[in-house]
């Protein structure tokens, strides 16, 4: 079937379409980047100076620096990615603009004020003008504490998205008036699934900041419970991740068989795919918690099996997504059993970036695999396997496929052409290059014990003891890859920036995405029966967290035993490093 | 619905992919025994860690046979004890808890490893099979000095390996001609007894006594010492029970140059 | 100028609908990729895992160890 949008806009930017909104998205565009440039650039610190390479900064600010890498990357460049591309996805799939462009721009605004007061109060860290203090990484596992003011903005930033989904679900719902019996378009479809998780995720950690750590670091109550505070955060903390990726694997659904030349290879099956990402993203959380103590071992295996369920979609999707790849291949003339994969057009950036990020997305899914077993979790825990499995998913699969999609939008957004294809070839290819190196040593490094978020990971009493090769080695390719990432960084930036200079171009290509070899019409219609799927993925998130968060709060209490806030720092003195731990608030 | 036949087959592969995987884990958690830290050891208020019965003194603990217990508190930057020995072919439990913020108890180039949650305890039960070295470290983020935090665990060899603690109390100074003692309190941290011999070895001269000491018992030495027989001057006395040592100084003045100072 | 979008629709040439089409490159690419996961997933877990002890045991052992 052939999407309707693609008749009535043939020739029309998203620009000419939809002018107010493409603003917003715009702008939350390059909020999105300026995040990816000032996070990037802090990730190449931290390589440099875990390594030891090249050590410019105090290993005590080294955490501050972390904490923004981790918040403005994991947090800020995603979401503001994600809510650009899904107000992008839901107008251009139901063919109108959002019901009141001024709301538009107020979630965007309150994610902006959200993120400056997060970023400012990290910064307190390192800059004495600044009387605040964040050095809490992007999990704020309490007791650490952090500046108020880290809480509110995070606050802020997260109900500014849940403005924006509002917004997305207004639009739909003014649709829906006009098409009663239409079925949800795809992408529509994808952006409302992905919300209605971001809803029941968020609640988490909406409930342990505005009940427990504000009110705690306000010094309104004088305790936590941390390990209530810390199941919390996962509860949200898992479902963030299939958050990030949502637009990725949109990308990769509506425009990667588009630009392989061919149609998504199911419609149906992408939808299953999303429900079972609202069903299964949530109650999955504890497998970050396999290490911890206070949780029984029960509770543990019920989230890993619920965990290597939600494999599936991702499997699903590989085979979905490669299949339309094949298709568009073939169309184009490909043949053979793998012959196929010369016809792909491997010369456009847009198409290579998220081909790319979705190879890396499969290494990404057997280190995960890896994650997910409850008990080989004591090999990888904490240690640079982590790091280096989730640069290949968020750092590279979403960011990636980001970037690359870039490389179509800002176009679609503007009306200005692509200042540079070929630098953005060369671009997706040297962060492939660069993350190869960073992720897979990364990995190795964590097999022999390298403990993440660690400024010297080189210790007085003993040395680290490599099966194959050696730390030095491993350190070099982590350096390289660290840099080769930086320069990627810099190309695309670049690229953004000279395409914002260029002149008006009206033979941009038109706002269309991929049609489908098999459309809506051969799914059931009850899978865009969005309340049926709510309640269900409620009920399992009932099922899975009851009994921890019981067991939590009946041994600890809710607001735990007297546990006070620590900002732990190492006086100027560095003989006195032991007696230098204080209680900043008792 | 409209599935293809390939995609109706991997659908079947995933699936077994993913019973694979549950069924692995598994295997491990009944077939080599491997179990998750749990709240098997309760919570604890992590104000009251010094009068706590398990921490209040930190340390191995010998339960009986080839069992041991460490008790472990972590700290913003530091293990209390920051070095531990245990014997090979013995099972040992760890308890560790958090006296501030989260840190983990992490022992590098094995699988014990967890997380050290303050107001929880983690328990882990471990069997050393061989003697070794290795080096434990914190892998949470824990302040500003968190990349200082390490500690060592040494597996010694099982005949190498006892509990027993040294304690001697003997003067500084003493005029020649005057009698004085050494005290030595020798305590043994095993359930079993312990029998062998204690020497004191001051200048030229050596005292050995044999001594037998209970299960967790201790005995306490008293060495009478020939001040004529050594003369004036300094002189080094070492207190050796086993591979255990204490030592120390003894004056022996001129009459005139003072009493005895016991300090 | 050319840009990609335009150039895929000039490409094309021939149209494949549903009915007619095979992934069969796909279901290739599939197989390779399950078994690498299969394999590693062993060698992960048998060799690197088992292999890294001592590792954390349960009560559990010594039922399991006399049965
Ligand atoms: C220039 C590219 C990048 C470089 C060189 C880089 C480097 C690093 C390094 C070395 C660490 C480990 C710090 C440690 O464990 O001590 C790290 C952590 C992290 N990175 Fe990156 N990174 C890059 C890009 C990204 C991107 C694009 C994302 C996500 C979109 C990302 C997300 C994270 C997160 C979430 C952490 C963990 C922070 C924490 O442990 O609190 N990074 N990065
Ligand atoms: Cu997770
Ligand atoms: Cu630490």
């Amino acid at each position: 079937m052939e999407v309707t949008r693609m008749s009535s806009t043939a020739g029309q930017t998203y620009l000419d379409q939809f002018p107010a909104e493409a603003k917003v998205i715009k702008a939350a565009f390059w909020s999105s980047f300026m995040a990816l440039a000032i996070g990037g650039l802090l990730g190449l610190v931290q390589a440099l100076h875990r390594t030891d390479v090249l050590r410019f900064i105090d290993s005590a600010d080294y955490y501050t620096v972390l904490t923004a890498h981790g918040v403005l990357l994991a947090i800020t460049f995603t979401i503001f990615f994600l809510v650009g591309i899904f107000t992008w996805a839901v107008t251009t799939s139901l063919d109108r603009g959002v019901v009141d462009i001024r709301f538009t721009w107020a979630w965007y605004i309150m994610m902006v004020v959200g993120t400056i007061l997060v970023g400012v109060s990290i910064l307190g860290g390192v800059v004495d003008a600044i009387p605040t203090n964040a050095d809490v990484l992007f999990t704020f596992y309490a007791p650490l504490q952090a500046h108020p003011a880290f809480y509110v903005g995070l606050v802020l930033f997260v109900v500014g998205s849940w403005l924006a989904g509002a917004d997305w679900f207004r639009t739909w719902w003014a649709w829906r008036k006009e098409n009663p019996d239409e079925r949800i378009p795809l992408p529509t479809f994808m952006a409302l699934t992905t919300t209605l998780f971001w809803y029941l995720c968020t609640l988490g950690v909406a409930l342990s900041i505005l009940v427990f750590l504000l009110p705690w670091s306000l010094g309104i109550v004088d305790s936590v419970n941390p390990l209530l505070t810390r199941t919390l955060f996962w509860y949200f903390g898992h479902a963030v991740v299939y958050f990030w990726l949502m637009p990725a694997y949109m990308m990769w659904y509506i425009m990667l068989p588009k630009l392989s030349g061919g149609k998504l290879f199911s419609d149906p099956l992408a939808r299953v795919v999303f429900v079972l990402f609202l069903l299964l993203s949530t109650p999955v959380g504890i497998h970050h918690q396999y290490l911890d103590p206070g949780i029984a071992e029960g509770y543990k295996f019920i989230a890993m099996t619920n965990t290597m369920f939600l494999l599936l979609p991702s499997l699903l999707t590989a085979f979905t997504v490669v299949a339309s790849m094949e298709h568009g291949a073939r169309q184009r003339g490909g043949t053979g059993y793998l012959g196929w994969l010369k016809a792909l057009p491997w010369r456009d950036p847009v198409f290579t970036g998220m081909a790319l990020a979705g190879l890396m997305f499969a290494a990404a899914g057997f280190s995960g695999m890896i994650n997910a077993g409850m008990n080989i979790n004591y090999l990888v825990h904490n240690t640079w396997w982590v790091v280096g499995h989730f640069h290949l998913t968020v750092g590279t699969a979403v960011a990636l496929t980001f970037m690359a999609a870039a490389y179509w939008f800002i176009p679609q957004v503007t009306g200005k052409e692509l200042w540079s294809r070929r630098l953005a070839l060369g671009q997706v290819l040297v962060w492939f290059v660069g993350m190869t190196f960073m992720s897979n040593a990364m990995h190795r490094s964590g097999l022999f014990g390298m403990p993440r978020r660690t400024a010297e990971p080189q210790y007085q009493g003993f040395d680290f003891e490599p099966a194959v090769g050696t730390v030095g080695e491993i350190n070099a390719q982590v350096a390289l890859g660290a840099v080769l990432l930086t320069v990627a960084l810099a190309m695309f930036l670049l690229n953004m920036v000279m395409t914002s200079f260029n002149d008006d171009s009206d033979s941009l290509p038109a706002n269309t995405y991929a049609g489908t070899l098999s459309g809506p019409e051969d799914s059931p219609a009850v899978l865009d029966n969005l309340k049926l799927w709510t309640a269900i993925a409620v009920v399992l998130v009932i099922v899975g967290y009851t009994l921890p968060l019981a067991s939590i709060v009946d041994s600890g209490g809710l607001f735990g035993p007297d546990i006070g806030g620590f900002q732990l720092a190492i006086e100027t003195d560095p003989a006195l490093v032991l007696e230098s731990v204080r209680e900043v608030m008792p | 619905m409209n599935i293809h036949t390939y995609e109706k087959a991997w659908l079947v592969a995933a699936m077994v992919l993913i019973v694979g995987f549950i069924a692995t884990i598994t295997y491990g958690a009944v077939g080599p025994g491997i179990a998750m830290i749990d709240d098997d050891a309760g919570s604890i208020d992590p104000n009251e860690i010094s009068d706590h019965e398990r921490f209040g003194e930190t340390g191995v603990e010998h339960l009986g046979g080839n069992e041991y217990e460490v008790n472990v508190v972590a700290q913003a930057w530091a293990y209390s004890p920051s070095e531990i020995e245990v014997p090979a072919g013995s099972e040992v439990t760890f308890y560790v808890t958090s006296r501030d913020v989260t840190h983990s108890f992490t022992v590098v180039g094995t699988n014990v490893n967890t997380m050290v949650v303050p107001g929880q305890i983690s328990e882990m039960t471990v069997q050393f099979d061989e003697p070794g070295e290795y080096g434990i470290l914190c892998n949470e983020y824990c302040g500003e000095g968190h990349h200082t935090m390490e500690g060592l665990l040494t597996v010694v060899p099982e005949d190498e390996f006892d509990l027993t603690e040294l304690s001697t109390d003997a003067p500084r100074e003493v005029e020649v001609g005057n009698e004085t003692t050494i005290n030595a309190t020798v305590s043994n941290g095993m359930q079993d007894g312990l029998e062998t011999t204690a020497t004191l070895e001051i200048g030229e001269q050596q005292y050995e006594r044999d001594v037998t000491i209970d299960g967790e018992g201790s005995a306490e030495l008293t060495f009478d010492v020939d001040t004529d027989a050594l003369g004036e001057g300094e002189h080094d006395w070492t207190f050796t029970v086993d591979d255990h040592e204490e030592s120390g100084t003894l004056s022996v003045v001129s009459e005139t140059d003072g009493g005895d100072t016991n300090e | 100028m050319a840009s990609a979008t335009e150039q895929r629709e000039t490409d094309q040439v021939h149209e494949i609908g549903h009915e007619e089409y095979d992934p069969i490159g796909t279901a290739i690419l599939i197989g390779i990729y399950f078994l690498i996961l299969v394999l590693l997933w062993l060698f992960m877990y048998f060799v690197e895992f088992l292999g890294n002890g001592p590792t954390v045991v349960g009560a559990l052992l010594t039922v399991v160890g006399l049965a």
